[in-house]
């Protein structure tokens, strides 16, 4: 259960899930996830995130908060990484 | 004179100068050679740009002389491990983009920018401007420089972990640097507390013997006179 005020990848930590994480600052994509489905997301603590990202349902969790019930797909650092060079935008490749 | 056939052909052979065997060897034994290499080129832009963000950092805590000098110790010994890394990159088969401007995007850790600049440019031009005019807080820079170590941290963690036991070439680079970052974090974590907050947490370490001196990452000496 994450609430507005939480950062999705901080309650993530505290229910003992060990997902993937780096920069902790929205930047790196390390821990990137897809928004399945309809949602909404406050990604405004991110040092680097696009409208575009937002457009193909992709969110940083380091930097996310919720505002309605999310389904987050994990693990996207890769596909993440790969839509941002698609789209000639940076992405850390590592 | 009649060729030998020889045991070490099966992978690089002799006269092969497309492979390495240095490359081949930590491939075999698990490292993916193609990811490291872009961890470590994401690590030396972050280390590059942190090394350039630094400079304007230390030239804006006037007053704080103090300060500056530990900025001062942390810029150089971040530029120490880009020029640590760098030729391993090249040695993995890789190379730096030959783009500067690709180099910083691509950077690991986020732009360790003055506090209230966001990046936009005009309008943080103006912000940056406005905050100037008033003059930094001593504070607000050491948490930007705080939080540029503690990424640094975990990024040289991460090097350690996926090259240990594996590649200990990198791995001995990597964590040289990890030793430096991990005093660094310890440097500001010592000066914010104080600053900002009136307590005293020391970082228990002694001065570097000159600016940067890097003791780890370029295996000098420890102040100790």
């Amino acid at each position: 259960m994450v609430n507005e005020e939480e950062l999705i990848l901080a309650a993530a930590f505290r229910e003992g899930l060990d997902l993937p994480s780096m920069c902790l600052q929205g930047w790196c994509l390390t821990c990137a996830g897809r928004v399945v489905g309809p949602g909404c997301w406050d990604q405004s603590a991110a040092r680097r995130y696009y409208e575009l990202d937002r457009e193909a349902g992709f969110i940083l969790l380091c930097t996310a908060r919720p505002c309605s019930d999310l389904t987050i797909q994990t693990h996207q650092r890769r596909q993440m990484r790969d839509y941002r060079l698609g789209n000639g935008l940076p992405a850390p490749r590592g | 004179m009649a060729e030998k056939k020889h045991g070490s052909d099966a992978i690089v052979k002799r006269g092969d100068l497309s492979k390495r065997v240095g490359v081949e060897q930590i491939r075999k034994r698990g490292v993916n050679v193609e990811h490291l290499i872009e961890l470590l080129i994401d690590a030396a832009g972050a280390e590059f740009t942190t090394y350039y963000y630094y400079t304007l950092l230390r030239m804006n805590l006037a007053g704080k002389e103090d300060y500056k000098e530990i900025c001062e110790d942390a810029r150089l010994e971040d530029r120490a491990h880009f020029e640590l890394i760098t030729p391993r990159i090249y040695e993995l088969g890789g190379q730096l983009p030959a783009d500067i401007r690709e180099f910083a995007d691509r950077a690991g850790c986020p732009d360790a920018f003055l506090p209230g600049y966001s990046g936009v440019k005009e309008k943080g031009v103006k912000t940056v401007q406005k905050i100037q005019e008033g003059g930094y807080k001593a504070a607000e820079i050491l948490e930007v420089l705080l939080e540029a170590e503690r990424c640094a941290v975990r990024t040289w963690n991460e090097v350690c972990d996926i090259t240990f036991g594996k590649d200990p070439r990198t791995y001995d680079m990597a964590s040289r640097i990890l030793q430096e970052e991990i005093e660094h974090e310890a440097w500001f974590i010592e000066l914010l507390s104080m600053e900002r907050d009136g307590v005293s947490r020391p970082s228990g370490h002694f001065r570097r013997g000159d600016p940067g001196d890097a003791p780890y990452s370029k295996n000098r000496g420890f102040y100790n006179p």
